[in-house]
């Protein structure tokens, strides 16, 4: 049997576990081709305008899928640990699928509410109805899902910056690829949430833990956690996106009690690679120029003269 | 205490009697005009939904009037709205405003009644429970006179436009339970209805914010009735504090008919805006209009099970999302053609028939 997975959305989270557990209940695995623009064009046919590029783009996936498998993956989040929720349109995009598809192509979809395990073993009994081999797969694809307990290092004088954003929007490149590769190009390191550890990203101190969109809470945590040790703060919002407009309204007001330089990237289906460029570069420049600033003032104080201090003798 | 709240349409006048009941002063905010939602989205986030604007703009403009208490309804977790008082508060904060901000969250009513309105203004809860019932027989009354009106409107729009203030007056002036009870035949003979039928009938759905406050959806009943449809809705304040209380029938029958398209509630009201369609395409209403703030999220969600629906029925859906740059001549091409369609549709049909 061949089952499809929609390299979108929570896949770039999950998608190592579910293949290795579909593989385990001996499915033969499709996953859709990487996001590009005749998919996304594709997508845009079949959701309504207004909904985030995220989502336009998973139809796109659903589509690409129709007609090539059997029966399609496609868990829906309805909240994990702590009674913390997805988003909306997360939610619905099950039932979007269901009526995109209009019974042409079945739809598997575990109902995740709190824990993975239960939802994911009806699942593999709808698609193999033998109980053992469905745990020995689960027990088997454990081992990828994510998993992070080690900060990473952060060593002086080393140029960092924060990329604030959603996992299924940093981690598909025909989205992210221009902000990353700017970035990099001018030799910055990234740090993403993603690399942090979850006891980080899942911490209820402060604001965090008034927010109840899961994903939401670990994009603060990890603005938060960021915030001191990076140059500038870049947050990728997608056009439409509820819990981000919010979200990001507060990161914006505490980078600037901070004094940290903030840039929030507003993406669409329309947004060109060389506006985003532009903006990046305008606002790299301008966070070394005001790090330049901050080791005047420094030196100024530590010579205890208004006089300039040499700029090479810098750093 | 001086009391304020955001503007709620026709139902301004029952959280009034309510704050009223419990022994504080009420300053209502100024109606709402295009000086309200400029205020309000001056201070706002650009990505911010619609209502986050109004209600911004109704407290500052209440404040301007001298309130010092402000009251915000807050709840719904997978929904924007659940967030809004937060930002309301550091807004008001950042602006130097000085005054006491009580979001009042939904879903706890025992909490509401014993613990939180007793705490805030030193009353008995038995008091509580009398304002409450108070309110809910008012907002009762406000949904019939809003059904009243709109059917009034498609048979002589003009005479349903004359009779529309005497009418506020009078639900305004109700107070006590008898005076309520004693305005509902009165505003019912105000309108003189004698179940005339009007040409067609169209369902409203859509968010809940822009179900009641009229102001938010550029009067679309009116616009609707002067074309000569009757808009029929069921959501209101007074289902919707029911529902919290007890539980709406009528909400209830709507979760059940959404499930055909909606398995799981993405949030917010998008379950039963999917689900009133679905009854008033089956009660055989001639079209459905749907609105909601620009970017919902639960609403776009909706927006694609209403297509489905239309896909499979073949009825009418117009979806109509607003912003504070919604321009309304836009709007009202966009509703005289779907009333048109919807106009011919019926004839045509009649035609066939005979």
């Amino acid at each position: 049997m061949k089952v499809g997975v929609p390299r979108a959305l929570l896949y770039y989270r999950y998608g190592r576990f579910w293949e290795e557990f579909l593989t385990g209940l001996g499915a033969e695995v499709v996953v859709s081709r990487r996001t590009d623009k005749v998919l996304l064009q594709n997508g845009l046919g079949h959701v309504s305008s207004e909904v985030c590029l995220p989502i336009k783009i998973m139809a796109g996936h659903l589509e690409q899928l129709a007609g090539q498998v059997d029966v399609i993956f496609l868990p829906r989040l309805l909240w994990l640990e702590d009674k913390l929720y997805a988003c909306p349109k997360m939610i619905g995009i099950v039932d979007i699928a269901r009526m995109m598809f209009d019974g042409r192509v079945p739809l598997v979809a575990p109902k995740i509410r709190g824990s993975l395990w239960l939802p994911h073993f009806l699942a593999g009994m709808e698609l193999c109805h033998d109980p053992v081999r469905v745990v020995r797969a689960l027990a088997r694809a454990r081992r990828f899902l994510p998993a992070h307990d080690r900060v990473p290092d952060f060593p002086a004088g080393e140029k960092r910056v924060a990329l604030i954003g959603h996992f299924y929007n940093l981690e598909d490149d025909f989205i992210s690829r221009p902000m990353v590769d700017t970035f990099t190009e001018h030799g910055y390191r990234i740090c993403t949430k993603d690399e942090l550890p979850g006891s980080v990203l899942r911490s209820r101190q402060g604001f965090a833990r008034k927010i109840r969109w899961v994903y939401e809470r670990e994009l603060y945590n990890a603005f938060r956690f960021l915030v001191d040790k990076v140059t500038g703060v870049c947050v990728i919002v997608s056009m439409g996106c509820g819990p981000d407009s919010l979200v990001a309204e507060f990161m914006r007001e505490e980078a600037q009690q901070q004094d940290v330089p903030f840039l929030q990237l507003v993406i669409d289906e329309h947004s060109g690679t060389a506006g985003i460029v532009t903006r990046v570069e305008a606002f790299l420049e301008l966070a070394e120029r005001r790090r330049a600033k901050a080791f005047e003032i420094a030196d100024c104080r530590l010579a205890g003269r208004g006089k300039r201090p040499d700029p090479s003798a810098r750093e | 205490m001086k009391a304020s709240f955001p503007n709620l349409g026709y139902d301004t006048y029952a959280l009034k009697t309510f704050i009223e009941d419990l022994g504080a002063e009420v300053i209502l905010a100024p109606p709402n005009s295009r000086r309200t939602i400029e205020l309000g989205a001056m201070h706002s986030p650009e990505l911010i939904c619609m209502p986050y604007k109004i209600t911004l703009g109704n407290m500052l403009e209440a404040l301007e009037l001298g309130a010092d208490t402000l009251f915000m309804a807050a709840g719904a977790r997978k929904c924007r709205f659940g967030y809004y008082h937060y930002l309301h508060e550091r807004a008001l904060k950042s602006l130097g405003k000085e005054c006491r901000f009580i979001p009042i969250t939904q879903y706890s009513p025992l909490e509401f009644v014993f613990k939180v309105m007793p705490d805030i203004f030193g009353v008995s809860p038995v008091r509580v429970v009398r304002a409450v019932a108070k309110m809910l027989t008012k907002s009762r009354l406000t949904q019939e006179f809003r059904q009243y009106l709109n059917r009034k409107r498609a048979i002589d729009f003009d005479g349903a436009e004359s009779v529309k203030p005497k009418a506020l007056a009078v639900i305004e002036r109700a107070h006590t339970l008898r005076q309520i009870e004693s305005a509902r035949g009165e505003v019912r003979r105000l309108f003189n209805l004698n179940g005339t039928e009007p040409q067609i009938r169209l369902g409203l759905v859509g968010e809940i914010y822009f179900m009641i406050e009229q102001f938010a959806s550029q009067e679309i009943e009116k616009e609707l009735g002067k074309m000569g449809a009757e808009v029929v809705f069921e959501r209101s304040l007074y289902r919707h504090i029911r529902h919290l209380l007890f539980s709406d029938p009528a909400f209830v029958r709507s979760e059940r008919l959404a499930h055909r398209y909606l398995e799981e509630s993405p949030g917010g009201e998008a379950i039963r805006t999917v689900g009133e369609a679905v009854y008033f395409q089956q009660q055989g209403l001639d079209g459905i209009v749907h609105i909601f703030p620009f970017t919902c999220m639960p609403e776009n969600i909706a927006l694609e099970a209403l297509q489905k629906l239309s896909e499979e029925t073949g009825i009418p859906v117009l979806s109509l999302s607003f912003d504070e740059h919604t321009s309304r001549t836009g709007l009202l091409t966009r509703l005289e053609a779907f009333v048109d369609l919807v106009k011919r549709r019926k004839l045509g049909r009649r035609l066939h028939r005979n």
